[in-house]
């Protein structure tokens, strides 16, 4: 996409009609993408904490201040007092650069992203199903399904350009199948509805797979040449009749039959998911159960048949192939091979630890027991993004040192002991890897303002202040060291990033980029069935707390809103927290719109706008989290899926009431 | 006055404008054309950029004027603006300055507006290759200029046939008085052919009433639930023109004026949640109104270029021509528009 910059500041955006993928279009927010960059509340200077004020400071006393706090706590309680939460909004060799700060210079694996509490599970289920936990395709291929199976994502709202190659292969005649609790547009356009319970996925996935073996429709032959374990699996999905399942989810087992039966039957059927699938306290199961159905149909590996998991943030694709994960070093290489270890630790000096260290949430309640001592937290806001907000504040003032690098003040930065001012998007050099894989180019359009910096020249600096190597002369010469040392990465430079960009694997200079991955061989062999089981969720509805609470977005917000509600056009849009919820339970409550009600769980309350919504079941409540005002992670639960540690963010029992006027 | 530029004389005399004024011209890049300031970039004159001209009369983003409080009272300064010169726009966006000169100058005129356009000089480039979403035609506004301009250039094969109707387009083409030669019938008989064959090439079926008849048969709920809510359509349109203010900054900032777009459902939503247009497809059956019955109103000229843009950005499944459910990409294959 284009920035427009007139005399320094930027004036408008526009997308660029050769892009594979937007071909000239863009959502609205893409549109007003660069609208905050030259807003005045932009953090100008490095502040540092005195009692409660944060005070201006130089740059060399807030790196000197950070370095000599981490050299202390990690001197006298270890490595394993000290963490790094990395930025999925920043660029790959931000956080390639972080990751090795965390690894070489502190000596800790305690290095995480925001994607733990996003696609935590893809990577995991995926990556064990078929050897990588990215999407399989391109999302220009969508268009040439036959049939699509939406699990989970409000398509239209949170990923428009993608809804629009789905509506694209729809009106060439595929057929859509939509599973949303809510009714979304998607929904309403597909040629079927299916309204699970909240938290009931493995059970219709699993009665979806039970009735295609049924009916014969299985690729019997991909699933004996090219698959291990489909056996153990058919065992356990037996059990999940239509009638079960309809039982368990609500689902009309006539419904599943046709769901069964359209996507059995299509050559080319492709499974489209997003956060009403990972974000729960099994969704690694969820997202295994659907990789389980695509392998038994054998739609892997071609164009059109596939898993898309659709990512949100601009570059939790990158910052997950960098390694800025607490088990894995860049491009997904396991911590505990040695030859891996050994190639990093030729290559950065030194020592890297080989245990597997914590991940996001688990960084927090170590701060909070006390174990984790120091932690620094890149372009993110967990106060407000991650579940249970008065726990996570607890455990960030329990902290003896805490540095945050970000571009506006947040909830978060206000707990820090060292606040950096970052360098946004439009103000440096670097890459992104799209949730299609594509790493792309990103330019410098305007100057930060005041004195921040991109944040890789920060990095540098700190990692040098902490007795570790690190000179680049440019982020180009870092995508270099990316490449030398991540085989996946292995042919991407700047010189061959035009603006198609490059998707990975790319493993050498002369290789084209992989659209469709998986196509004759998975990088681990064979793809690999598991049985999951279902589960109910933790919390159900009771007495007490009659009403399924989830969370979600707003088509006009992204995150926890600190850009776009600083964008005048979307914040007018949407200048509101809100909760959604059925117009008859609302008339029975005598709530109408715009009613102010109190949303209570066991874990907090806070005050909101009803919005009367008929996509919205009766018993349920839908609550977006963007906004400080109204945290719906007050609400949230941490109940942790075992495997990916995502937590369960889609389903909270709670209560309503009618605030007085 | 008229001359003719040799082809390859048209970076010198661009060399030369350079000198005196900001050339704004539209450059090819590797993601597409666009129009830039004009440093020596070579240039793409086939293709028509996403982004209209206009931007440069009524950007996305302005700063009004800066506020700054100082002893307890506001200075206000507005912020200087630059001449330029627009080279190579397209008749369909001259036809769309040419509306918005009567939109915004309608009583009392919009002075944002005008010191912008009164800073502006106009070199329009008449369309021998219009693009397959090109309609110009069939609504009077190209392929060749009709409106006011300073200098109209057509490319007749080896070279342009310049023709200067305002003082300024003598004074561009005095610029480059060594690089020109005489002009000849011949040259003029070359752009009367090349115009016409343009204006053959382009659909006959697009007119203003054509339209206006699509907009009567159309589903405009069917319609509305193929729409992103986007707002593409708006921005890249060279006669949307809305716009939004606001004040950034306290005490000190500036008042920002920011374009907007009906095609979002906050637009017309009344303070205390109201809202008159509240489905996709109310907004989109307003969009049409806008420009095929309220701006012919105001202005007498319908509101729309033909220049197709709307479709071009238009992510939905939303013919935005014939007004029906179907996706450009299903009646354009995706190479051609590359």
């Amino acid at each position: 996409m284009f920035l427009h910059v007139d005399g320094g500041r930027i004036v408008g955006t526009s997308p660029s009609l050769a892009h594979p993928m937007s071909r000239g279009s863009l959502c609205i927010k893409g549109w007003l993408a660069a609208d905050f960059v030259g807003h005045p509340d932009r953090l100008k200077s490095p502040l540092i904490r005195q009692g409660d004020l944060l005070i201006k400071t130089t740059w060399d006393e807030a790196l000197a201040l950070t370095a000599a706090s981490l050299r202390s706590i990690q001197k006298e309680f270890g490595p394993q007092a000290l963490g790094v939460l990395t930025s999925a909004k920043g660029t790959n060799e931000e956080n390639y650069l972080l990751m090795k700060m965390a690894r070489a210079a502190l000596g800790t694996n305690n290095v995480d992203h925001v994607a733990r509490l996003c696609h935590a599970p893809t990577v995991a289920a995926l990556g064990f199903a078929l050897g990588s936990g990215a999407m399989t395709g391109s999302i220009s291929s969508l268009q040439s399904s036959d049939a699509i199976l939406v699990v989970g994502s409000n398509t239209t709202e949170q990923h428009p350009l993608v809804a629009s190659y789905i509506l694209r292969a729809r009106s060439r005649g595929a057929k859509l199948i939509v599973v949303d609790p809510r009714k979304t547009r998607l929904a309403e356009l597909a040629d079927l509805w299916l309204s699970p319970r909240q938290g009931t996925d493995v059970a219709w996935i699993n009665c979806l797979l039970n009735i295609i073996v049924q009916q014969d429709l299985a690729d019997r032959q991909f699933i004996k040449e090219r698959t291990d374990g489909f056996i153990e699996t058919l065992q356990a999905t037996s059990a999940y009749t239509a009638e079960k399942a309809e039982e368990i989810s609500g689902i009309p087992a006539a419904d599943l039959v046709k769901a069964a039966s359209i996507f059995g039957l299509a050559s080319r059927g492709a499974i489209v998911y997003a956060m009403g699938v990972t974000q729960h306290f099994r969704g690694t199961d969820i997202v295994q159960a659907l990789a389980n159905l695509a392998l038994a149909t054998g739609n892997v590996g071609r164009d059109g048949a596939g898993v898309y998991p659709l990512r949100g943030h601009q570059n939790v694709q990158g910052a997950c192939d960098m390694g800025a994960l607490p088990n894995v070093l860049s491009g997904y290489q396991l911590l505990s091979s040695p030859q891996a270890q050994a190639k990093f630790v030729e290559a950065w000096g030194g020592q890297i630890p080989c245990e597997p260290g914590l991940t996001a949430l688990e960084m927090l309640w170590a701060a909070e027991s006390g174990s984790l001592k120091g932690l620094i937290i890149v372009g993110e806001n967990p106060v407000l993004s991650y579940p249970h907000t008065s726990r996570v504040q607890k455990a960030l003032k329990g902290l003896e040192f805490l540095m945050v690098s970000d571009i506006f003040p947040t909830e978060t930065t206000a707990l820090a002991d060292v606040v950096l001012p970052a360098a946004c998007f439009a103000e440096k050099d670097g890459t992104f890897t799209s949730t299609e894989r594509r790493v792309q180019r990103v330019r410098k359009a305007v100057d930060p303002p005041g004195e921040a910096r991109a944040e890789w020249e920060w990095i540098c600096d700190l990692t040098e202040r902490l007795g570790a190597k690190a000179e680049y002369s440019s982020p180009g010469d870092v995508m270099d060291e990316i490449a030398s040392l991540t085989p996946i990465y292995g042919g991407i430079s700047y010189e061959r990033l035009g603006p198609d960009g490059l998707q990975w694997p790319c493993p050498t200079k002369d290789h084209p980029g992989t659209g469709v991955m998986h196509v004759s061989r998975f990088p681990h062999g064979r793809a690999c069935f598991r049985p999951v089981l279902y589960l109910d969720p933790p919390e159900t509805p009771d007495a007490d707390y009659p009403f399924m609470l989830t969370t979600g977005r707003s088509m006009y917000h992204f995150h926890t809103g600190t850009m776009t509600r600083r964008t005048s056009l979307l914040d007018r849009e949407v200048p509101t927290p809100f909760v959604k919820m059925n117009p008859e339970d609302a008339r029975l409550m005598g709530i109408r719109d715009g009613t102010k009600v109190r949303v209570e769980t066991r874990r907090g309350s806070i005050s909101v706008e009803a919005r009367l919504a008929d996509g919205v079941h009766k018993g349920d409540l839908f609550l977006p989290f963007h906004f400080s005002e109204a945290p719906a992670n007050a609400l949230t639960a941490q109940s942790l899926d075992p495997v990916s540690k995502i937590a369960e963010l889609k389903v909270s029992a709670a209560r309503l009431k009618k605030e007085a006027p | 006055m008229k001359a003719f530029l040799p082809k390859d004389q048209l970076p010198f005399l661009l060399e030369e404008l350079g000198e005196r004024i900001e050339v704004i011209a539209p450059v090819s890049t590797d993601a597409g054309p666009s129009f830039v300031t004009w440093q020596g970039q070579p240039l793409d004159l086939k293709d028509k950029p996403l982004t209209p001209i206009t931007e440069f009369l009524l950007p996305h983003k302005e700063a009004l004027f800066t506020y700054v409080q100082e002893a307890g009272r506001y200075i206000f300064k507005e912020e200087e603006i630059p001449s330029r010169l627009l080279f190579g726009i397209r008749p369909c966006d001259l036809h769309a300055i040419a509306l918005l000169d009567r939109i915004f100058g309608r009583e009392p005129p919009d002075q944002a507006y005008f010191r912008r356009r009164r800073a502006t000089a106009l070199v329009v480039q008449n369309c021998t290759s219009p693009g397959r979403e090109c309609f110009c035609a069939g609504l009077e506004a190209g392929p060749e200029a009709k409106d006011p301009c300073d200098l109209q250039l057509t490319d007749v094969g080896d070279g342009f046939l310049c023709q200067a109707e305002t003082p300024a387009g003598i004074l561009i083409l005095n610029a480059g008085r060594a690089l020109l030669k005489p002009a000849l019938p011949e040259h003029l008989q070359e752009k009367a052919k090349l115009l016409q064959e343009a204006r053959r090439a382009m659909p006959q079926d697009r007119s203003c009433s054509q339209i206006r008849q699509a907009m009567e048969r159309a589903d405009w709920e069917a319609l509305g639930r193929e729409c992103l809510s986007c707002g593409g359509c708006s921005f890249v349109c060279p006669v949307c023109h809305c716009f939004n203010i606001l004040d950034l900054g306290v005490p000190d900032g500036q008042r920002l004026r920011c374009r907007d777009s009906c095609m979002l459902p906050g637009f017309s939503r009344l303070t205390g949640g109201a809202n008159p247009r509240r489905t996709p497809g109310q907004r989109l059956r307003h969009w049409y109104q806008e420009k095929f019955e309220d701006i012919p109103q105001i202005t007498g000229l319908p509101g729309c270029v033909g220049c197709g843009r709307c479709h071009l950005t238009c992510p939905a499944a939303i013919n935005r021509v014939d007004l029906t459910v179907a996706s450009r990409f299903v009646d354009d294959s995706s190479e051609a528009r590359r």
